[in-house]
């Protein structure tokens, strides 16, 4: 009994490393609601103890470590029981392997207890550090994002749980003179399933890269048509030039100076107007060399436009790399952007602006809103808090999440004269 | 004395542009004077290192046809050799990047090469100059000069709240009235910097003394500007010992 107390605890612990998405300072008042759900079980269980006991009891615990997986990780239901089950998994596994071990080397009452917590402990963390070192924490949080088929991925797994369960009730019938074979099968067993969330992930993986790849080509070619417009306008403009120079030089002839300066001002205007804003658009977007950053930004810019955002894009100098993932760099543009367009929507005159400079010592990136209302920077940063009321802003702590990952990125923001500032400097070369 | 440097490529634009200064300068008979009118960049940043120029004002052509300097690096190069420089670009178009130019170079202010124009506002922009520069000669403002990614930022010292040692190591966040920066410090050599304005209360803090607002040494807390910051044992004897038996 006490054993399942102890199994659930280095249960837990697995499970907080396995995700690496740390809070990982256990909320201490979740923990104890747990241990105490736990006695209360097992006061419940004690007259019929046996197996329909045990079973009462991991569902229990299933079901509070999936609230609790909920509560910590923000994650759907389904989600967090995948998460919870595979951590049930490893922690079954593991609890298998250290009682087999206990029950070939017999001790005196004693000491049983403290061995076991002992060669438990062992093995967790043994596995545990293997994980993290396999970086299986990374390919199972990957499977999980695949919305669609999440409750598929839940129910496999919750059915490799009871798998898994059903073998630790096998080791009480298995013959001593087999407990190597039976060792060895339980560690397969383990590796298998493992192996097979790392193949799914990495199947979810590819399928993933080719839809973003589809989808950057589809703005490529909106991209692409933009371009041709502007060549149809310069086409255009040169056919109209060339009668507006012809006036021109017949005002010039007839000595009539002030019209002369006026043609000339209203073909410096109407110029700017036709192409030298579309023309320093599309130079912002050429000087986006990075293909996923230039697809999140033409779909940022595409949904602003449809709202009605106006939005100013700057990017100086060409932007080939950045030092950090691009995917992650992606993320963190694509939330900054989210946020800031959240913001402005719905308000009198809203903009965006986003500015990109890219040059040898790094890359820096400004995304501003106007944005009135009061900033309590105490609260800034925490779960949720966002400029639009609670629970919009896990935007900005998963963003943080990111940079926490990296020694040469620096985050800045500022609220000055009515602008929100969100920066992000990351140095050096890729 | 504030000293004007000029540099465009263009020598129609450049003398145009010189004209205007000195008539303006000569007319309201401030104290300034054009020290360098060149057409590269190079020449101008040997001028600057020569004279050793300080906070000096600056007319940059954008589009500088130059193999290692545009306006913008040049911009760069003189803010890191005159740190209080002001920096006004001469463009052709209007709608160049200005922002980037304000916000990584604070640059102060555009000229927009039309010949019609241009006397009227090069006067006029170097009558903003004068303004500000005497307003800041007036009330000088000390600034807190910090790096990161190659971008330097300068925050006025009294807009500084604390300093905190942030979650990834070798970094700090600087918590100002309204910003929050991260960049790549130290605590202990920031309090050496910093002297004695500033007091490291707890390991992971280093606070600036006038802004703290309530000290609650019950519970080793102190707010500033509306934030909570730890105090340690020796932060509590540091506090005592500065700010007297009133906390």
């Amino acid at each position: 009994m006490v054993a399942y107390l102890f199994a659930v605890t280095d249960e837990r612990a697995v499970r907080s490393r396995l995700k690496k998405l740390p809070p990982l300072l256990l909320s201490p008042l979740i923990a104890t609601l747990l241990a105490a759900g736990l006695y209360a079980a097992d006061l419940y269980v004690i007259p019929g103890f046996g197996m329909v006991g045990y079973f009462i009891i991991s569902a229990a615990i299933l079901v509070m470590c999936t609230i609790w997986v909920c509560w910590t990780w923000h994650f759907g239901l389904w989600r967090a029981f995948a998460a919870t089950c595979m951590a049930g998994i490893f922690q079954v596994a593991s609890a298998t392997l250290s009682m087999t071990l206990f029950r070939v080397i017999p001790l005196h009452d004693n000491f049983e207890f403290v061995v076991l917590i002992g060669i438990s402990l062992g093995v967790c963390i043994v596995v545990v550090l293997l994980l993290y070192r396999l970086q299986f924490g990374k390919w199972f949080c990957l499977l999980l994002y695949n919305e669609s088929d999440l409750w598929r991925t839940a129910l496999l797994l919750f059915a490799m749980e009871v798998v898994m369960e059903v073998f630790l009730h096998m080791a009480n019938g298995v013959q001593s003179q087999f407990m190597g074979l039976y060792y060895l099968m339980v560690l397969v067993m383990t590796i298998l399933m493992a192996g097979l969330v790392v193949y799914l992930a990495r199947q979810f993986d590819t399928s993933c890269k080719l839809q973003a790849q589809q989808e950057a080509i589809a703005r490529q070619q909106l991209y692409e048509q933009d371009l041709e417009t502007i060549r149809q306008e310069v086409r255009t403009f040169r056919h109209d030039y060339k009668n507006l120079l012809a006036g021109l030089s017949q005002q010039a002839r007839a000595g009539e100076l002030e019209q002369l300066h006026a043609a000339l001002s209203e073909l410096d205007a109407d110029f700017d107007r036709r192409l030298g804003e579309k023309i320093q658009a599309s130079a912002q977007i050429g000087n986006l060399q990075i293909p996923q950053v230039r697809s999140l930004l033409l779909s940022k810019l595409a949904i602003m436009r449809e709202k009605g955002v106006e939005c100013r894009l700057e990017v100086y100098y060409p932007l080939k790399t950045v030092a950090m993932d691009i995917w992650d760099f992606v993320r963190c543009m694509g939330i900054l952007i989210d946020n800031a367009v959240e913001a402005v929507e719905g308000t009198d005159r809203p903009w965006v602006e986003i500015i990109l400079l890219a040059q040898e010592n790094g890359v820096n990136l400004r995304v501003s809103n106007p944005w009135n209302g009061k900033v309590d920077p105490a609260h800034f940063w925490e779960e949720g808090w966002s400029t639009k009321g609670s629970g919009r802003g896990l935007g900005l702590y998963s963003y943080l999440r990111i940079l926490e990952r990296y020694m040469n990125i620096s985050p800045c923001t500022s609220w000055t004269d009515g602008v929100f500032v969100q920066a992000l400097t990351i140095g050096g070369r890729a | 004395m504030i000293d004007i440097y000029l540099c465009d490529d263009e020598p129609t634009v450049r003398r145009q542009i010189q004209t205007a200064l000195e008539r303006t300068i000569l007319i309201e008979d401030w104290d300034m004077a054009i020290v360098c009118s060149v057409g590269s960049p190079q020449s101008l940043l040997e001028i600057l290192e020569e004279t050793n120029g300080r906070q000096g004002v600056y007319f940059l052509d954008v589009d500088l046809k130059d193999e290692t300097w545009d306006g913008f690096l040049l911009g760069q190069e003189i803010r890191r050799l005159d740190p209080y420089a002001t920096l006004v670009y001469i463009t052709g178009y209007g709608d160049l990047a200005y922002r980037t130019f304000q916000y990584h170079l604070e640059a102060f202010d555009y000229i927009v090469k039309k010949p019609e124009q241009l006397e009227q506002s090069v006067s006029a922009c170097l009558a903003a100059i004068q303004e500000r520069l005497a307003a800041q000669r007036r009330n000088p403002k000390e600034v807190f000069t910090l790096q990161t990614g190659g971008i330097v930022r300068n925050v006025p010292l009294n807009d500084i709240l604390f300093f905190e040692t942030a979650a990834v190591s070798h970094h700090v966040l600087l918590h100002t009235v309204n910003s929050r920066i991260d960049f790549l410090g130290s605590l202990n050599e920031l309090e050496a910097q910093l002297g004695e304005r500033f007091l490291r209360i707890h390991r992971a803090y280093l606070v600036a003394a006038d802004k703290i607002e309530e000290v609650d040494m019950k519970h080793s807390r102190l707010q500033i500007g509306g934030q909570e910051c730890l105090i340690s044992r020796s932060g509590k004897a540091l506090l005592r010992k500065t700010m007297g038996e009133s906390v």
